[in-house]
């Protein structure tokens, strides 16, 4: 997994490449919590490059839309392939989060 | 063709990348439809890790078997550990596709994955060994 911050206005946007998995999550749970750490709460997940993701990966993004949110915060998502999606869906996730179909759109919202 | 796939993996976590190298390479060598294709990683990673992590109270080296095969339309795969007695089929998801975020238990996610991913799950538990086997069609749809 690759993970890449940079900022757009006050949206602080994370492009997330490979996989999410039991491996590895605890990277992405070391880059949100460090985000949070500086007092940034609107963070933007492209997942355009995300080619798979576990349940301990969308644990993680519970867990911080969880605290994002009760930081008054956005956690967004875009970009989203079709497998992802459809993980997404069964789980549920889908309707919990903010999902755009692509950066601009999210950034846009 | 490959028709089917022995693996013996260690309980060690960084076995899930040997274990994720072999499923891609069944597959290819299968022509699986990508959705199938994730479905089934996510469900053997979920079971794998839980044995890795639950299931054995000793320090040794355990090795957890895996065999996938193709049965016409049909993918079985079984999962045999010698760890202690885990019935995933009687295991209680927690997980609630349907609650909102602020009520969602993190818990759970991982069997309710299991129980809705594949169609059809199965325990057993024979001279100290469990052996879980797990039914997919993979029929490609039109």
């Amino acid at each position: 997994m690759k993970i890449d911050e940079t900022k757009s206005g006050d949206v602080v946007v994370i492009e997330i490449s490979g996989r999410l998995d039991t491996t590895n999550y605890q990277e992405l749970e070391t880059k949100l919590a460090g985000i949070l750490d500086r007092k940034e709460t609107n963070i933007l997940l492209d997942i355009r490059k995300l080619e798979y993701v576990s349940s301990s990966g969308l644990r993680i993004l519970l867990m911080y839309l969880k605290k994002i949110k009760a930081l008054q915060g956005r956690l967004m998502l875009c970009s989203m392939s079709p497998e992802i999606r459809e993980i997404f869906e069964i789980s549920g996730f889908i309707n919990i989060f903010e999902v755009y179909e692509d950066r601009a759109k999210a950034l846009e919202a | 063709m490959m028709e089917n796939l022995v693996l013996h993996i260690p309980n060690k976590i960084e076995a899930l990348h040997s274990l994720h190298r072999s499923l891609s390479e069944l597959g290819r060598a299968w022509k699986l439809n990508k959705d199938v294709q994730m479905n089934t990683e996510l469900v053997l990673e979920e079971i794998v890790s839980n044995i890795i992590f639950y299931a054995f109270e000793d320090e040794e080296e355990h090795i957890i078997e895996i065999s996938i095969e193709r049965v016409d339309n049909e993918m079985i795969i079984r999962i045999t550990d010698d760890g202690k007695p885990f019935d995933i089929t009687a295991a209680e998801s927690l997980h609630d596709a349907s609650k909102p975020a602020e009520e969602r238990e993190m818990g759970g996610l991982g069997v309710y994955f299991v129980k809705t991913l594949m169609d059809k799950i199965a325990y057993l538990r024979v001279d100290g060994r469990n052996i879980l086997t797990l039914y997919k069609n993979i029929k490609h749809k039109a």
